[in-house]
This record gives structure tokens, C-alpha cells and sequence, in this order.
């Protein structure tokens, strides 16, 4: 994956025709929309993308119906959800210049949560926020951004809800690139789309648009020609904040507070504030600025350009893994965890070991063992089944000597050892020291004893037990004790870690280990 | 020394039904899962449940916050985790208090009477202690002080663990005493503390201490008492590991889009019992697995809309509460005709019900919850391994109809877990998809011009030269796809999108009827139910009773054959863990008045011995 390059893309010559769909465009005469879908065709083949590249996706209102008009890919959603369909699209496709058209209803009434988190998310989008302050497709109720006091269907008496600052908002949910326009400033609405399509990260445009049926000239401040000089200023980054028709006017900062200052009597363009799109501080000071104390902040009022874009950061982490770990394999992910094996041969087997078990209902056959059980008294736990279970056979070892035989020795020879050492069992061992098996004192009763005539002429090794069980001296000596019950042993081999004798201990050891509990 | 091979020292035994109880932060998951695994690689039969509270942390000791895990291990094959344990591991009173009455008659109990303090008898709600007062007359009880021995046994890591730690360990000293029981080795186990904890040997070396402990401390304290034998099951030969229904479907997900050489785009938000499915699926990035937590359930479903539009094989998971959210957005992707796949991974409801238990309550609103006629595809796997064919067929589904596809889960099948036979991924057939090529031409593009064979329209992506198109939720024309309330477009539209989902039948096999083709009774199930009704059917007709067996694993479209085998058969009942959902669909689709439903809303699965006395009543 990482060592495909993305091929660089020739860009047609494109003109705005080239994106204009063969659907008849149906908002009602006059209205705002026309104005940026002019303005957005017409900016389009200065992004630097060829258009089979470009995605506009809308929700639900009348700016949704965006898409339908671009001759580009598009998707006409559902309400308020474009910018959740926008991000899985760019982290599919990365190389996609991806637009959200929304609007103040469904970018902040019901896709509010999408917009926050697709802002949070720097995912590199572009959207455009409609903002008429109004409900439009539904017949005119006021809308998430309707100035409180507004008369409406649903307000007769006059909205009672405080307003969204939709660039607050967008401040707030830490998107890295926040402008303000307005639907007929054709120049200035232009060059926000150039600027937030040539931007790396979610960029948010807030566009003043003018619904003529049902809130018109809400605007009228901002978008007359006359009066836009007095009431709106424009931002450039790293200059004086200056307004005015006669650019006389200016924003001063007075303690933490923003002011509107005329120039002359002493004010000089070097005490008005100093426009810095990187700064948040400022950005909020401005967001907060609203007509008619102030006038209206438009152009980039944020831009944060080192901020990773969140498609490239999961692409990032993918190209990560795959360097660290390869090629990916199927069959490594199928067998990473715990896997057995069934042979088939082994299988041959097993089949005959159930055969063995007989068949049928064995539920009930659990019962009965189960009711057998249930005769048994439980166990009651005391001091010594804590320190059986718990002391290591060590403690029972003196540093005694393991007496053994080798396995060509008589059975005299092993005899006399026994006797000698006054021990009733003796290991019989290879010569690496290992023991081969255990004479007993038991073997001398039931095999020697009566039977056996000459001792000398017979050999230790045809008389022992073979491959007897040996314990390591680390082992809790109830393990020892199990042993010896359940396989009725008197003796148990201790060995070391190599397997090389280093004791016997008897049944009477472990009796008298358990006295001492007593004592 | 004598011959010793006269001591009867083991009980063989079919199967095992162990359940371990503890506070939910006792590692009673773990331990039951190590017991599992133990026994899985010893070459048993298994499958397991975990029975966890939806609190993370109740107050310990309270019933709210017992955690519990069954394990069922055998030496046949088996098909859940067993009806009811017969052996409960009790870590403290409400441990006891809250699976005593699953516990089988004449069971065993294991119980830390280090935990039965007053304070803790109180919580449980015992005014006496009832390993003391008679009340467990009838059960076997191992009264253990677990926590002193386990204290004693850990006592050399006393200066470098606090008390609290050592006593952590109890969980490895009791499944240590249960695989002395048990006869299993601690090998499986002591291998996987080295790796789990191997970067703190102390922690590891406490850990392999606790569990060798109680192992020989069984040896002790059970001395004269019986131990048990499961011999290996008779399983197919292969190579198989313990694999639960949110592990299957997560691999499941990804072997589908590397057969098919797409990236996979998983959206999700976290809901119990689906998150973990997202948890499999994010470590797996370099399968091209994109991940996504999304804000919202909503946000999640939009994502994968777009992911499946910009050409990824795009997936979510969620459970009922999320559906409901996400069902708007899911309607889009129906008419937007794009592939997808939504997993629910069901739970009790209503509304936010019982996080962890499992229902079957969610098939009318997989069918039905969408404005309009809104058909979507509708598979269910039938046990945990399942999930992992199930997610592969439906993305085939989706790709060949173009269309979203749902997946029924639940949470039975979800974090139950069985062996699985680990498939050759070479022998899985590639999923094949096509999208149009550029066009320089000029000519128009149909973005809903369809397939004459399977009615799919084609999968055009972004980035592909004179393609340009735009989808909606409008209703539509045919062909070009644009905005259209022409009555006859919007009827054709409706109509084509249905017959494409029930063209979709072409890929169901043959139903496989489980038992005589024709008679008396016919019990069909569909989801985790599989199980015990095939277990029970099975005991049923070894008992002489005529009673066949058709599990469905497409729910829409049904299987084209299922009608005329309900019609060979004079009755049908359908055990389901809903009020009758299936039963109201089969009866409407088919008209038919002898299906009766067997409804099972508790949040438990159901038991064998349930359908089974059930087709006892009937016969």
C-alpha cells in the first residue's frame, strides 16, 4: 500500500459549465442560493481538482438541494447527517475534495452533534453553512440562529430561544480553518472557497444567505451596498482592523475588551488591533463582535494549519501497522490464539475410546454419579490440609544421601543395602543417576522372599518397579501424600531439576511430619 | 511397591457443566475462560457463556455485581453451554445467592468460606449462613478458606505484593483446585500467565503459585473423594481454537474484504453487547481495517453510507437501541442502494432492556422498522463460529444486490464461544466486484440502470471519470435515478428494489431438513436458539419421536424450498427468544394456522430440556 504513489492528476481546463448539472434548478426566484451556487461553480475549477474528484453531500432543507445541481458526485442526505456520511467518504477516500452543504437548521438544530465532532475531528471538509435564520422548506419556523424575539408560524408572540453564533459554535468544536461570508459579495465568497478548499483540515464557512419568503433583508445590514462599509468588517490577516466608508473607523482593544475607535484626534492606525488568523484568542474576541454594537467580522477569522487532517492520521496509523508487522496474513490472524490440533489418526482413536464409554443418554448417568457422591461427607478443612498443600517436600529432606543400585546389581547387593541403611526402598538408577526404578521392600515380600534361592545369581533390575513416579522436592508434600495414597506407594524418588536422584522419602517421613503439626 | 491400577481414582464422565461466581472483580471470566481453554486444548467438546452485570463495578459483594462464567466440556459433540451447571464455583455469598438456583440438583458446590462474613451474608441478603444452616442439604458443598490459603501459599511475596494483590490471585487458586477436579493439566494456563503477566514476574510467579496451589491443595482436601474424567471429544480433524460470536465476525468482516481486495471501514459506536466487535476489529489495521468511533449510533450508520459510496466494504455494529437510531439512516442506504452490512447484535428490550442478556426481540424491526417499504436482506448465524460464515455470505448478499444487509447477532452468540475449525483462507472463494470503468465519451451515465439477472444497480465510485452522478433519498426515476413523483416511477421503484432482495434466494442452498423430510412435527428455529432446539430434536428422536429440525440462516428472503417442507409436516413449533416474531412472519407469508409459537422472553437462553419437554408435551 505505502509505495503507491498517487499519481499527480492532469486538471482540465474546466469553466463553470462543467459543473452544472442538467437538473433545472427549483429555489424560489430571488433567493440566496442561486447567488452561491454561481459562486461555487465558478470557484470550482480553480481548486486544483480534476471534478470526478469532488463530492458535495447535503442533509435535508432547501440548501440541500445543492447537490443535485453540481455536475459532480453527490449525495443528498438526510437530515443533518451530511457531515457523518462526509467523514466515512474521506476516510474511504482520502483523495477526495469532499463538501458538506448545510444549512442553519440542519448544520445546528438537528446535525448539531455531527458538525461539533466532524469540526473536533479536523476531517478535510469544506462546509458551507447556509445561515438564513430561518426554516425555509417547512414554511417559515424560527431556526437555531433566528435572533430571539423573531415572529414566526411556530413564535406568534416571538422566539423565547437565545441564539447559535454558528462561528463560536465552529470556534468551540476546534475547527482549524473559520470564515464568514455573504451569499451576493461574489468576490469575497469566492475566495473563502478558494482559501477553505485549499485548506488541509475542516474548514467551516458561515455564508449570510437570504431567504426571500419567509425572512427576507435579514441581512440587509450586512449585504447592502450602501450600509456595508459602516457595518461589516473585513478581515486581512496581519493588518489594522479598519472599517468605514471612509475606512476612518476602527477596532481597538480596550483591556480584554474590543472597541470601535474614528481614527484622528490622536488615534492612529498603530492602536488598532492587528488582524492574526492564528490566533484563537482573537478569533473568539471577533466571533463574539455582532452587529449593531459592532460591525460584522467577515473573511478568515481562524486559520491553524498544523493540525494533522484525520483521514491522513487514520491512513497514518494503517501504514504503521502494515510497516510494523507485514504482510497480513489470513491464516496468522485465524491462529492467533490458542489452537489444538485433531489428527486425523489420532481421531481413529479417540473414536474407539468413546466406543468404550457406550452411548446414550450419559446426562443421566452424571445424575447417579452425581448422587453418589452426594453420600460422601464434605471435607472438612484444617491446619494440616493447609500446611500439606502449601510446605514443600524439601522440608522433609535431611540432607540424607539417596542410596542406590545400578541396574546390574544383585538382588543381594540391593538386599544388603536396604538392611545396611535400615531404608525400605532403594532407587535404582542409570549411570547419569537417574533413576530406572524402585526396589521396595514390598518387591522382597511378595517376589523374593520364598521364592528366589540364590540372591546373587539374580539381578535388582528384574525384580523392581520400572519408570516409577519421582516428585521434585519443590512440590507441596500433599502432592507427595496423594501420590502414595491413591497408588498405595510407600516411597517416592525426589529429584532435582536434571532428574538426577537426591532422595526417598517414605510414607512414614511424611507420618512424621504430620505429628509435628500435633507437637 | 504394588500394582495401584486397582484404585478406582476416576469418574469418566460425558460432559461438565462448570459455572465460576464471583464479584465482577474477581477475574471470574478469566478463570472460566482459562478452564475452557485448558479444556479445549486437552481436546474436549466446548462452549462456554459468560454471564456478566451490566454495572462495571457494583458494590462488592452485592448481587448486582456477581459475574459468572459456564463452561460446558464434553466428550461428544455439543452444541451449547449446557442447561444447568453442575458444578457452581462461589467466590462469596451473592455469588452463591444468584446461581443456586441453576445449579442442578445434587450439585457441587465450591465455596470460599472466607467470604461468608456477616457484612457479606448481609449483602447477599442471607440472615444466615447458609453453608452453615443446612439450607444446602442436597447439594455436595466444599467449604474452602480460600483467601487464608491462598494468603498462606503467596506468603513469600508478601514484600513485594500488598494483600490486596495476593488475594487477586485467588481466581488462579480456585480454577488450580478445579483442574485437579477436572484431571486438567495447569500447563495451557501457566503458559498464559507467562505471557499475560510475563513482564512482572512477580505478579506471574504469584499467579503460577496460586494456581499450582490450589491444585495440590485438591489434592488434598479431596483426598478420598472421586475426581472426574472428560475424555477428548471426537471432533473433525483440523486445527481449531475457542473462538467467540463477536471474534468470528469480526474475522469474518475482514477475510470479506480482503477476498474481495477492499479496505474494510468499520463505524461504530460503543453498546454493549457489540462493542467488542469493534475492540477485534481495531488492532487489525494492517488488514486495511479502517476504524471509526463515531459520536452517535446515527453518525456511525451515515459513515459507513459514505465509506460504501467512496468504494470500502463499509460495516457497522450496534445492538437494538442503536438500530432504532440508526434506522432513518439505514433507509437512506436502502434506496441509495449501495452495499453495507449492519450488524445488530440483539439484546432484552424494550428500550434500553437488559444490556447483557440476549432476546431475539429485533426481527420485525429489522424487517419493518423503516418508513415505506424499506425490504432489506436479513441473515442470522446459528452459533458463535457461524458469525464468521455469516459475515463473509453477507457481503456477498450485499455486493450482488447492491444493497445494505442486516445481521442479527445476539448476545448469546456474541460472547459465547465454542472451538472453531479454522478454516484454509485459501480455500474461501473471492468475493468479485466490479465497478464502472472512466468514460471519456461523453456518453450519459444510469447510475440506476440495472443488472437484468439481479436487479443491482452499478457501484460507481468517486474519482471515476465521467461517472458524475448524485443519489438521494427523493424518490427517483429508473435509470437516471433522478428526482422524480411520478406515480409509476415511485411503484416501479418500490417494486424493483423488493423483487431485487427476493432474487437474492438464488444464493440461499438448499434447506437442510434435519431428520424424517415429512411428519408429525417440524421445529424450526432461527439465531442462537440452533443449539438446544438441534440438541433436543436429537434426544427426541433418539427417544423414538417423529420430529424434524430446519434452522434458518436467511431471514430475508426465506429459503425458496422452506414452504413446501412446512407443508410435509401436519405441525410446526418455533422456540424463540421473542413473543412470536418468526412465527408471525411464516404464518402471514405462508397462511398457515398450525405454527405454534414457544416464546422464551427471560434474557436466558433457552435449555435443551426446555424444547425438548416441550416436544414431549406436544407429541
Amino acid at each position: 500500500m505505502t509505495e503507491n504513489v498517487i499519481p499527480i492528476k492532469e486538471i482540465p481546463n474546466y469553466s463553470r459549465k462543467d459543473f452544472q448539472s442538467d437538473q433545472t434548478v427549483r429555489w424560489c426566484p430571488g433567493c440566496g442560493d442561486y447567488a452561491i451556487l454561481a459562486a461555487v461553480q465558478k470557484a470550482l475549477p480553480d481548486i486544483g481538482k480534476r471534478k470526478e474528484d469532488i463530492v458535495f453531500i447535503s442533509g435535508i432543507g432547501c440548501s440541500s438541494r445543492f447537490p443535485y445541481y453540481m455536475d459532480t458526485y453527490g449525495i443528498h442526505s438526510i437530515h443533518g447527517r451530511a457531515p457523518t456520511l462526509a467523514t466515512g467518504l474521506k476516510i474511504a477516500n482520502p483523495e477526495l475534495s469532499v463538501w458538506v452543504i448545510t444549512g442553519d437548521g440542519d448544520g445546528l438544530s438537528i446535525g448539531g452533534n455531527h458538525l461539533l465532532h466532524a469540526c473536533r475531528r479536523n476531517v478535510d471538509l469544506q462546509i458551507l453553512l447556509f445561515n438564513n435564520r430561518i426554516y425555509g422548506l417547512t414554511k417559515g419556523q424560527y431556526s437555531p440562529t433566528s435572533k430571539p424575539g423573531t415572529k414566526t408560524k411556530s413564535s406568534p408572540m416571538g422566539s423565547i430561544d437565545e441564539a447559535f453564533n454558528p462561528i463560536a459554535v465552529a470556534l468551540g468544536a476546534s475547527a482549524t480553518f473559520i470564515a464568514r461570508t455573504l451569499d451576493t459579495g461574489v468576490k469575497h465568497l469566492d475566495q473563502m472557497l478558494l482559501e477553505a478548499a485549499a485548506h488541509k483540515g475542516s474548514s467551516f464557512i458561515e455564508i449570510f444567505q437570504n431567504c426571500i419568503i419567509f425572512n427576507d433583508k435579514t441581512w440587509d445590514y450586512a449585504s447592502d451596498r450602501k450600509q456595508q462599509p459602516d457595518t461589516v468588517l473585513f478581515l486581512e490577516h496581519g493588518k489594522p482592523m479598519i472599517f468605514g466608508k471612509n475606512n476612518d473607523r476602527g477596532i481597538r482593544l480596550n483591556g480584554l475588551q474590543p472597541e470601535v475607535v474614528e481614527l484622528g484626534h490622536g488615534i492612529t492606525e498603530d492602536d488598532l488591533l492587528i488582524h492574526d488568523e492564528t490566533n484563537r484568542n482573537l478569533a473568539y474576541l471577533l466571533s463574539q463582535m455582532d452587529y449593531p454594537d459592532f460591525p460584522v467580522p467577515f473573511g478568515v477569522l481562524y486559520r491553524d494549519t498544523t493540525k494533522p487532517a484525520y483521514e491522513q492520521a487514520v491512513m497514518d496509523q494503517i501504514h504503521q501497522a502494515q510497516e510494523k508487522r507485514g504482510k497480513p496474513d489470513l491464516r496468522d490472524l485465524y491462529m492467533s490464539d490458542y489452537t489444538w490440533t485433531v489428527e486425523p489418526d489420532k481421531r481413529e482413536t479417540q473414536a474407539i475410546m468413546r466406543d468404550e464409554m457406550g452411548t446414550g443418554p450419559l446426562d443421566e448417568e452424571y445424575l447417579d454419579n452425581m448422587e453418589k457422591s452426594l453420600t460422601g461427607e464434605p471435607q472438612q478443612v484444617n491446619k494440616i490440609h493447609e500446611g500439606l498443600s502449601i510446605d514443600p517436600i524439601s522440608n522433609l529432606l535431611f540432607g540424607r544421601n539417596a542410596i542406590t543400585a545400578q541396574a546390574g546389581d544383585s538382588l543381594e547387593r540391593a538386599i544388603k543395602l536396604m538392611q545396611d541403611n535400615n531404608i525400605g526402598a532403594i532407587v535404582v538408577v542409570d549411570s547419569s543417576k537417574r533413576p530406572i526404578g524402585i526396589f521396595t521392600e514390598t518387591d522382597v515380600l511378595r517376589k523374593v522372599a520364598t521364592q528366589i534361592e540364590d540372591l546373587s545369581a539374580r539381578r535388582v533390575v528384574d525384580f523392581m518397579t520400572r519408570n516409577p513416579d519421582v516428585l521434585q522436592s519443590h512440590v507441596p508434600i500433599a502432592h507427595a501424600l496423594y501420590l502414595m495414597s491413591i497408588h498405595k506407594y510407600r516411597h517416592l524418588p525426589i529429584v532435582n531439576e536434571d532428574g538426577v536422584v537426591i532422595d526417598v522419602i517414605s510414607f512414614r517421613d511424611v507420618v512424621k511430619y504430620i505429628q509435628d503439626y500435633f507437637v | 511397591m504394588i500394582e495401584h491400577n486397582d484404585v478406582k481414582t476416576f469418574e469418566e464422565v460425558e460432559n461438565v457443566v462448570i459455572r465460576f461466581a464471583g464479584d465482577s472483580g474477581d477475574g471470574m471470566q478469566l478463570t472460566g475462560t482459562q478452564f475452557a481453554n485448558t479444556s479445549a486444548v486437552f481436546g474436549n467438546d466446548i462452549s462456554t457463556l459468560p454471564d456478566y452485570p451490566a454495572e462495571i463495578r457494583a458494590p462488592a459483594g452485592t448481587l448486582a455485581g456477581v459475574s459468572g462464567f459456564q463452561v460446558n466440556l464434553s466428550s461428544q459433540h455439543i452444541r451449547t453451554p449446557g442447561d444447568a451447571p453442575q458444578v457452581l464455583v462461589a467466590m462469596n455469598p451473592a455469588a452463591l445467592a444468584a446461581n443456586l438456583g441453576d445449579l442442578e440438583i445434587g450439585g457441587t458446590i465450591i465455596a470460599n468460606t472466607d467470604a461468608f462474613t456477616t457484612g457479606n451474608l448481609k449483602k447477599a441478603h442471607y440472615d444466615e449462613n447458609p453453608l452453615e444452616d443446612g439450607s444446602l442439604k442436597g447439594y455436595v458443598v466444599h467449604r474452602v478458606p480460600l483467601t487464608s490459603i491462598n494468603r498462606r501459599a503467596l506468603e513469600e511475596f508478601e514484600s513485594e505484593m500488598t494483600s490486596k494483590d495476593i488475594d487477586r490471585c485467588q481466581n488462579f487458586f480456585a480454577l488450580g483446585m478445579t483442574f485437579w477436579i477436572y484431571d486438567r493439566p495447569l500447563q495451557t494456563t501457566k503458559t498464559w500467565i507467562q505471557q499475560k503477566f510475563g513482564k512482572n514476574p512477580t505478579i506471574a510467579a504469584a499467579n503460577t503459585k496460586a494456581l499450582e496451589a490450589g491444585y495440590f491443595y485438591a489434592e488434598t482436601a479431596e483426598i478420598f473423594q472421586t475426581r472426574y474424567r472428560v475424555r477428548p471429544a471426537k471432533l473433525p480433524p483440523g486445527t481449531y481454537r475457542n473462538i467467540s460470536g463477536n471474534q468470528a465476525i469480526a474475522l469474518g468482516l475482514v477475510t470479506a474484504a480482503q477476498k474481495a481486495g477492499k479496505p474494510l471501514f468499520y463505524g461504530g459506536y460503543p453498546i454493549t453487547p457489540a462493542s467488542d466487535i469493534l475492540h477485534n476489529l481495531a488492532p487489525l489495521k494492517q488488514f486495511d481495517v479502517r476504524t471509526f468511533q463515531a459520536e452517535d449510533e446515527i453518525a456511525a450508520m451515515g459513515s459507513i453510507i459514505g465509506a460504501a459510496f467512496g468504494g470500502a466494504f463499509a460495516v457497522t455494529a450496534t445492538s437494538g437501541p442503536g438500530i432504532a437510531l440508526k434506522s432513518e439512516a439505514m433507509n437512506l442506504a436502502m434506496v441509495l442502494e449501495l452495499p453495507m452490512i449492519i450488524i445488530n447484535v440483539q439484546r432484552g428490550g424494550p428500550s434500553t432492556g437488559m444490556p447483557t442478556k440476549p432476546e431475539q426481540g429485533d426481527l420485525l424491526q429489522a424487517m419493518f422498522g423503516r418508513n415505506g417499504d424499506s425490504p432489506l436482506p436479513i441473515l442470522a448465524p446459528a452459533t458463535p463460529a457461524d458469525n464468521f460464515n455469516i459475515a463473509i455470505e453477507a457481503f456477498r448478499f450485499a455486493v450482488r444486490a447492491m444493497s445494505p444487509v442486516v445481521i442479527l447477532s445476539d448476545g448469546f452468540l456474541a460472547t459465547s464461544s465454542e472451538p472453531w475449525n479454522i478454516p484454509d483462507p485459501d480455500s474461501i472463494e473471492p468475493i468479485v466486484v466490479t465497478h464502472p470503468g472512466p468514460r471519456e465519451n461523453g456518453n450519459q451515465f444510469l447510475p440506476y440502470r440495472r443488472d437484468g439477472e439481479t436487479l443491482a444497480r452499478p457501484w460507481a465510485l468517486p474519482g471515476t471519470q465521467g461517472l458524475e452522478h448524485r443519489l438521494g433519498g427523493l424518490a427517483k426515476a429508473p435509470d437516471t435515478g433522478n428526482v422524480s413523483y411520478d406515480p409509476n416511477h415511485q411503484s416501479l421503484m418500490i417494486d424493483l428494489r423488493a423483487e431485487k432482495v427476493h432474487r437474492l434466494q438464488e444464493m440461499i442452498p438448499p434447506t437442510e431438513v434435519y431428520g424424517r423430510k415429512s411428519g408429525d412435527l417440524l421445529v424450526i428455529t432461527w439465531g442462537s436458539p440452533f443449539g438446544a432446539a438441534r440438541s433436543a430434536v436429537a434426544r427426541a428422536q433418539t427417544a423414538g419421536l417423529d420430529v424434524s429440525h430446519v434452522h434458518l440462516r436467511h431471514l430475508n428472503p426465506l429459503p425458496r424450498d422452506l414452504e413446501a417442507i412446512m407443508k410435509r409436516f401436519k405441525r410446526i413449533l418455533l422456540p424463540e427468544l421473542n413473543t412470536g416474531q418468526l412465527a408471525f412472519l411464516l404464518r402471514g407469508r405462508f397462511g398457515m394456522g398450525n405454527i405454534e409459537s414457544f416464546s422464551k422472553v427471560t434474557g436466558r437462553p433457552f435449555s435443551i430440556n426446555e424444547i425438548y419437554k416441550k416436544i414431549h408435551e406436544m407429541m
